[in-house]
């Protein structure tokens, strides 16, 4: 069943069928749903104070406005909706609850400490402006070092201090190790804060079923499975009783696969009022409030020996929480993330980490594209072209001398991850022949290039988690997150294929792609399968589509599934044909004789049997219908790879920093559809690309977020993105069904520590020395000046 | 609930509509809620993402930063008046065949942008191009098959024929 001939689909790019609509402006997203009669507008009046009690709430002007139905404040929900918190089984976690609305107590500028409900959006923006909200401002705490210091205010005074999960780990014997090398290098990196900037913001819009006492929540969710279960338990209701639906979702990112106050409001708020209630979000509540991530401080020392190979690594991470855990991830997602990922491609044996997650008066942060990785790499991609400055050794050696090699596979790291197959040598080989990497460093002089700018290459050979399980999920205390995820394919009377599946897609082609899949598996025509997801209501329960995941879990239960379903045609096909099931193939179409394959029948002939709708009935023992249930829970993780190389000019004019010229070799294992993937790839290049120079949301030491907008908080446009020379390794996973392996976040996670290494080694004839992203042009010119002796003032 | 509404008077796609709203009411919620005509995306209500992108009397504009009642009498193209009920547009393929679209929210910015782009600029370089689509931000797709894509159209467009690009996959 597994020959090459059942591929065909499989590896083939397809146009989406997806574009047909969204290029005629035809996408249903949240805003663009029909609204219900009686529809309520909800607001939230925001916090402008990071930290404060709130002494009183006054509405009465708000509530004179004609329009305005009601101001509802934090106790006003205390009664109906539980204060907030995931499940987080692990040492060393202290669990704090969120309100949903603020109640005594703002923790974040932007936090809500109001509700406004009105007839039309414009007025409820009115009537925000109206209710009036006295404030005793508090002592704030915005950043790491901050929170930790001694005599930082704590924010959840029940706690004693900020510290709100902390955990360390240490192979046998590390201290010996450790010393026993030659030498040691030491260096501390930071990353900035950032935020996925969906072009769609959020939005949610809760409707009673006027029939039974039901609800449907329409969200911008890539989790509705979670989302209906967090609901559910958050207000008391039956998990039947609530339909979470995803419309067209206007990008994703990891932004939206979390579950979020407003979403357990519009549903408690379509309760009580037995209307329809809805919210959209605007830009700057996107940037106040929603998941912000990375953040990191990674202190970082090597023992490595003189050959360049390393011994040892002691890893220090302090991640910023902020105010409160966000659900599902809680504050544990980035700091579990970085620790177990650091290892990356490399042999590293002797492992000690130290890493700490801590509350401020900022918003929560938790998963973005790359969780943790972008981080992690950023320090280990860092220390390698450290040891070849120090050692001598060209940095893209010292990285053949650790990687984990062909024949080292399957690997499992000092965290426990295995790493069934990959291509890291080959794909380092591969990336530094595209960028002429040879030819770079014999031409490039010590010091500067003839028109004056600094030139440099940069390496990143990355690993990407996908496609976590359960058992990857448990091992870092997520005790609810499923990690599998299942589907639902019906074969139809008429032949033709529906599968539902309980992913839910952000633009990342799952109607086309897992059209392609249910195909292949069932000999079908894409175009005769029809793929429905993202509704509870229609789809078996399962994770979602973030992390990665989609491919690998979503595209295994799909195969699954095609195959059980399969077995039933086979054998349907056996009893009409009299041809043994096992002599019996699906193509084209046909169930057919392997070997003579005009004895056969068409899909719809053997579905109009199993569907009684023919004088054949059907074989003894057999059931109607033609359909099959599956669900997939695969391996801990399964590790995606790739190698990202740049070659950066910096103009020490103005500090600018100029993409030359870029490489991608990329593995996710078995290409889907090659079309995507490379979309997946450039998409999230694009996002490395504005955390490495960009992107980056600033708070004052008051905690005050000084550019929620996006004229300043800066997005990556056509012009910086560099033309992207993209490469594809294929080696199958041997643990996933397939041999799926995750796409979509090594871009990011390539990115960031390449750009960074390649302005590192442009800059480090000058002796500045990059530790910290974003580059901007700004902190650029600092650091040359700082290097040159010319600190101003 | 506020007194004062105005009567505006559009013709949007090709056809005349008049409707009485607020003089504050933006045109994007003017299209989105009064004429439902919600392929006008909005991203940022302040000027920078693009997505609400429409032509006015021929010219790109941010449908976001403008108010329906100052447009009194003037001609808006929407996304859907791009093809209307015919095939797509030879951009709209272009964008199609180039996988120049993900999530598809920031889509009707670009298609308006390269409509105005291509009529001023028929046999645009690449960095003109790159220029000219930084009126409008991308989350997903990194921008380079959306370079590509209006590459292509203008090809076609301008009756050259497309020259078979290698995409990098």
């Amino acid at each position: 069943m597994n020959d090459r001939e059942d591929f065909t689909l499989i590896g083939r790019t397809v146009l989406r069928r997806e574009d047909s609509y969204l290029l005629r402006g035809l996408g249903q997203f949240l805003d663009d749903l029909p609204e219900p009669n009686g529809l309520i507008h909800i607001a939230f009046v925001p916090s402008p104070y990071a930290r404060a009690s709130i002494l009183s709430i006054d509405a009465s002007a708000a509530l004179a406005l004609p329009g305005v139905i009601a101001v509802l404040t934090g106790k006003d929900f205390e009664g109906d909706v539980k204060t907030f918190a995931p499940e987080i089984v692990i040492d060393g976690y202290r669990e704090v609850r969120r309100p949903v609305v603020a109640v005594d107590r703002v923790n974040f500028v932007g936090e809500s400490v109001a509700v406004v409900l009105a007839e039309s959006p414009y007025v409820a923006q009115d009537a925000l402006e109206l209710v009036e909200v006295e404030y005793d401002p508090l002592p704030a705490v915005a950043g790491i070092e901050q929170s930790l210091a001694a005599d930082a205010p704590v924010i959840h005074e029940k706690l004693g201090d900020n510290l709100l999960f902390k955990t360390r780990f240490e192979t046998d014997g590390f201290e010996q190790h450790f010393a026993a090398a030659d030498l040691v290098l030491e260096e501390e990196f930071r990353t900035g804060r950032v935020t996925g900037v969906m072009i769609e913001p959020r939005g949610c819009m809760a409707c009673p079923d006027p029939v039974a006492d039901n609800f449907t929540l329409w969200t911008t969710t890539q989790i509705p499975h979670i989302v209906r279960t967090a609901i559910a338990d958050h207000l008391g209701m039956a998990e039947s009783a609530l339909r979470v639906a995803a419309p067209a979702v206007g990008g994703g990112f990891g932004t939206k696969a979390h579950v979020y106050p407003d979403e357990l409001i519009v549903v408690a708020l379509a309760r009580r009022y037995r209307r329809a209630v809805k919210w959209v979000q605007d830009r700057r509540e996107d940037l106040l409030t929603n998941i912000h991530a990375r953040e990191h401080v990674l202190g970082i020392q090597v023992a490595v020996n003189r050959d360049g190979i390393i011994g040892a690594v002691r890893l220090d991470v302090r991640t910023n929480a902020g105010a409160y855990p966000n659900h599902p991830y809680s504050c544990t997602l980035e700091a579990t993330a970085a620790v177990r990922m650091m290892p990356g491609p490399y042999k590293i044996r002797n492992y000690k980490y130290d890493v700490c997650s801590v509350a401020t008066n900022t918003a929560p942060t938790g998963a973005y594209r790359g969780t943790g990785q972008p981080s992690a790499f950023l320090a280990i991609e860092g220390m390698m072209d450290r040891i070849g400055r120090k050692l001598g050794i060209d940095p893209a050696e010292v990285r053949r001398r650790n990687v984990v090699r062909p024949e080292e596979f399957p690997y499992v790291n000092v965290v426990g991850v295995r790493y069934d197959t990959g291509s890291y040598l080959p794909s380092l080989e591969r990336g530094l022949e595209m960028i002429g990497y040879d030819a770079f460093r014999k031409a490039q002089p010590k010091d500067r290039m003839v028109d004056g700018k600094y030139r440099g290459i940069g390496i990143c050979n990355y690993t990407e988690v996908s496609g976590t399980g359960a058992p990857g999920w448990r091992v870092r205390g997520f005790a609810k997150m499923p990690g599998f995820d299942s589907s639902r394919l019906v074969i139809e009377p008429d032949g033709r294929i529906t599968v539902y599946v309980s992913q839910a897609d952000a633009g990342q082609g799952h109607y086309t792609t897992f059209a392609q899949i249910a195909a292949d598996r069932l000999g079908a025509r894409w175009e005769d399968v029809n793929v429905i997801e993202g509704d509870t209501s229609k789809t078996p329960y399962g994770t979602g589509t973030f992390a990665s995941r989609g491919s690998v879990v979503g595209g295994g239960t799909i195969i699954r599934c095609s195959e059980k379903v399969a077995v039933k045609v086979r054998r349907i096909a056996s009893y009409m044909l009299d041809i043994d099931p096992e002599r019996l193939v699906l193509t084209k179409g046909r169930v057919c004789d392997k070997d003579d394959p005009v004895k056969g029948l068409s899909l719809r002939d053997v579905a109009e049997t199993a569907y009684s709708m023919n004088n054949l009935g059907l074989p003894q023992g057999e059931e109607h219908g033609l359909e099959a249930t599956d669900y997939y829970d695969p391996p801990m993780v399964t590790m995606a790879n790739g190698t990202h190389v740049a070659q950066v000019a910096v103009d020490p004019e103005d500090g600018r920093v100029e993409i030359e010229r870029y490489a991608v070799v990329h593995d996710c294992g078995r290409v889907i559809n090659p079309m995507i993937v490379a979309g997946q790839v450039h998409g999230a290049t694009a996002q490395g690309i504005g955390e490495a120079l960009m992107e980056e949301i600033v708070y004052d030491a008051e905690g005050q977020h000084l550019n929620a907008n996006l004229l300043e908080y800066l997005l990556p446009t056509a012009m910086d993105v560099p033309d992207i020379d993209l490469a594809h390794i294929e080696t199958p996973s041997i643990d996933t069904v397939a041999g799926i392996k995750g796409a979509a976040e090594g871009g990011v996670t390539g990115a960031l520590p390449a750009l960074a290494n390649a302005v590192a080694d442009a800059l480090s004839g000058l002796g500045v020395n990059i530790t910290r992203v974003p580059l901007r042009p700004s902190f650029i010119l600092e650091q040359i000046r700082k290097a040159r002796g010319q600190v101003p003032g | 609930m506020t007194a004062g509404k105005v009567t505006v008077r559009l013709t949007v796609n090709g056809k005349a509509y008049s409707r009485e709203v607020e003089p504050r009411y933006l045109l994007a919620d003017f299209l989105r809620h009064e004429l439902h005509l919600t392929g006008t995306h909005i991203g940022c209500e302040h000027g920078v993402c693009g997505a609400c992108t429409v032509l006015i009397d021929g010219k790109t504009a941010r449908s976001c930063l403008q108010f329906a009642v100052a447009l009194d009498g003037a001609e808006v193209t929407t996304v859907e008046g791009i093809a209307g009920d015919g095939p797509l547009h030879p951009i709209q393929e272009a964008f199609h065949e180039a996988h120049a679209l993900q999530c598809g929210y920031c889509t009707p910015g670009f298609l308006l942008t390269t409509v105005e782009f291509l009529r001023r600029n028929p046999t645009p370089t690449r960095a003109e191009i790159r220029e000219a689509l930084t009126n409008n931000m991308c989350r997903c797709t990194g921008y380079l098959n959306i370079i590509e894509a209006v590459e292509n159209a203008a090809r076609r467009l301008s009756g050259a024929g497309e020259v078979a690009t290698e995409r990098t996959r």
